[in-house]
């Protein structure tokens, strides 16, 4: 009965099938034929076609290999970490033990608030012997004044804790909504066979939410640069580049130094790196999944 | 489950440490943006002094922060309303496909929203800055829009596969025509879905910054970048930074119990229990 009416349900997809693909897969094929030109915003009409010149700039271009190295850093790292202490959480909240409820309620919000608002609260966070930290560390007696976001090292270290804080709520909740599709009863069986409550996670919860676990890896490496914003507002990238990925170098170069061609470049090359890899998970993970 | 020490000690401890790790920061700038400014460099830090609302003042007072939260809620509404009447028709349509072709699109749809956000900054704001639309509120919404309607679509079609067939067809051979019976039947259905939705777009909209960074100068700036004025180089401002990150929230934590059974969405959708 509803397949006999086809007709208007494709006519009711087209429009927003429609805008999306105006909308995202032109814009796409621009900045990719903007990367092979040689373009300047004054002078549009004087744009030329230059073939990889663009690309090969990447090889000469300190700024842009160590900003390649960051983002490699940035995306690893905290993916990892992410996973880890998503699947800490995730099996502490699952228990929905007396006085953990408000947090199974609320733990969410650093994954939804604006980058932006982030950046500051960690700013405020992290002011050397007036912030957050440093009173945190006066009430267990110590005398914390340390300037986190002055030295590479540490600034590096703190973008990705931050990075962490925006990703854990987000990562334990998909791993808690896996965790909570396990039976209870697998766990009363393993219960009445003796097993500890420690025995049962280690071989119960983890092993099932692996397969997840992959999923969502994938889903955070695409989502772990946008905190775009919170460099912005935390580092501007410094000191000395050492918090610079890839998408804030190309930023810079379109918006700062109005370099626009080679901006396009550096995040087509960005984009189809990390599209790529993504993708090509995604198969590995199925392949695998099918293969069992 | 029989009773187990493992069990407690570490479900209070884990979830103890990310309490702290998690709401310690916000909690910071709530505490912020309530002090006197010669509370800010007492040592050692304290938490709460003699709660002052002089920040909050302020900011409401502060014509450009105050026109910027309202270009916010202007854009964020806009885009819910322009990407629901393109998502709507989209996802109920999708949901009545055959299972093949529904697949395709919604994979077609998951992918288009694939690439980082960054990629297309540079042609809309070429785009924009051709036909004159740089620094106003329309040029956010078609962004945003563009970004939202690929959740949109993936959440309300899951929403409209939860409406009965039958009640469907029903009206249908009462004579309803397939808009009507979107119209009359489905939506109203589906409603508790659609509303999740839109706060979801509503969220997303109010937390882009890359595009109302690079789009807007004076007249349309969202409250998202406009929070940046406040942010001192040097000095003693750390209170209004703080009191404009806390007005900021406020409508996010309002929505967290709401949205914390979809926001997970396409990856779990259909797994999450009850």
């Amino acid at each position: 009965m509803a397949s006999s009416r086809p007709k208007v349900y494709s006519a009711l997809v087209t429009p927003a099938i429609a805008f999306l693909c105006l909308a995202t897969v032109v814009p796409i094929a621009a900045v990719i034929a903007l990367s092979f030109g040689d373009f300047n915003i004054a002078f549009p009409e004087k744009t030329r076609f230059i073939r990889l010149y663009n690309y090969a700039r990447f090889l000469s271009d300190g700024r842009f290999i160590n900003a390649a190295l960051v983002t490699f850093i940035l995306v690893v790292v905290p993916v990892v970490l992410q996973l880890l202490c998503g699947l800490a959480l995730a099996i502490a909240l699952k228990e929905n033990l007396v006085g953990t409820r408000w947090m199974r309620a609320s733990f969410l919000l650093p994954s939804i608030i604006p980058p932006a608002v982030g950046g500051i609260v960690w700013k405020l966070f992290l002011i050397p012997g007036v912030g957050g930290l440093s009173y945190l560390a006066s009430l267990f007696g110590h005398n914390f004044e340390a300037d986190l976001l002055g030295s590479k090292t540490s600034a590096l270290i703190s973008v990705i804790i931050v990075s962490i804080w925006f990703g854990v709520p987000i990562v334990a909740l998909l791993l808690l909504s896996s965790l909570d599709s396990i039976p209870d009863e697998i766990y009363e069986a393993a219960n009445l066979d003796g097993a500890s409550w420690a025995q049962a996670q280690w071989h119960i919860s983890i092993p099932l939410v692996l397969p997840a676990m992959g999923a969502v890896a994938v889903f955070q490496a695409l989502e772990v640069l946008g905190i775009f914003p919170v460099i912005f507002v935390l580092t501007g990238g410094g000191p000395a580049g050492a918090t610079e990925p890839l998408n804030f170098y190309a930023f810079l170069t379109a918006f700062t130094y109005l370099d626009l061609d080679y901006s396009a470049a550096i995040l087509v090359a960005f984009t189809t790196t990390i599209v790529g890899v993504c993708f090509w998970s995604i198969r590995q993970i199925s392949a695998t999944r099918v293969g069992r | 489950m029989r009773r187990d020490l493992g069990r407690h000690i570490y479900g209070y401890l884990v979830s103890a440490a990310f309490a702290l790790f998690l709401f310690s920061p916000i909690l910071w700038t709530l505490s912020t943006s309530l002090k006197q400014p010669t509370e800010m460099f007492q040592w050692p830090p304290v938490i709460v002094g003699e709660p002052s609302a002089q920040h909050y003042t302020a900011i409401i007072a502060d014509k450009d922060f105050s026109s910027a939260l309202i270009n916010s809620i202007v854009v964020s509404c806009s885009t819910i309303i322009l990407t629901m009447a393109l998502s709507i028709p989209a996802a109920f349509g999708i949901s009545h496909l055959q299972k093949t072709a529904m697949r395709r699109l919604l994979t077609l749809v998951l992918a288009l929203r694939a690439a980082p956000a960054m990629i297309y900054i540079i042609p809309y704001f070429l785009f924009f800055r051709q036909v004159h639309l740089v620094d106003t509120k329309i040029a956010l919404i078609i962004v945003n829009t563009m970004f939202a309607v690929p959740l949109a679509i993936w959440y309300l079609s899951a929403f409209f596969d939860q409406v009965p067939r039958e009640i469907e067809e029903a009206a249908m051979i009462d004579g309803a025509s397939t808009l009507q019976t979107m119209t009359l039947i489905s939506i109203p259905i589906a409603k508790y879905g659609i509303l999740a939705t839109a706060i979801l777009i509503f969220i997303g909209s109010w937390n882009e910054f890359l595009f109302a960074l690079t789009l807007t100068r004076d007249d349309a700036k969202t409250a998202a970048v406009a929070i940046l004025n406040f942010m001192p180089f040097e000095g003693t401002d750390w209170g209004k930074a703080a009191a404009a990150c806390v007005l900021m929230l406020v409508p996010i934590v309002v929505f967290v119990p709401f949205v914390k059974k979809y926001v997970a969405g396409p990856t779990t959708t259909g797994s999450v229990k009850g």
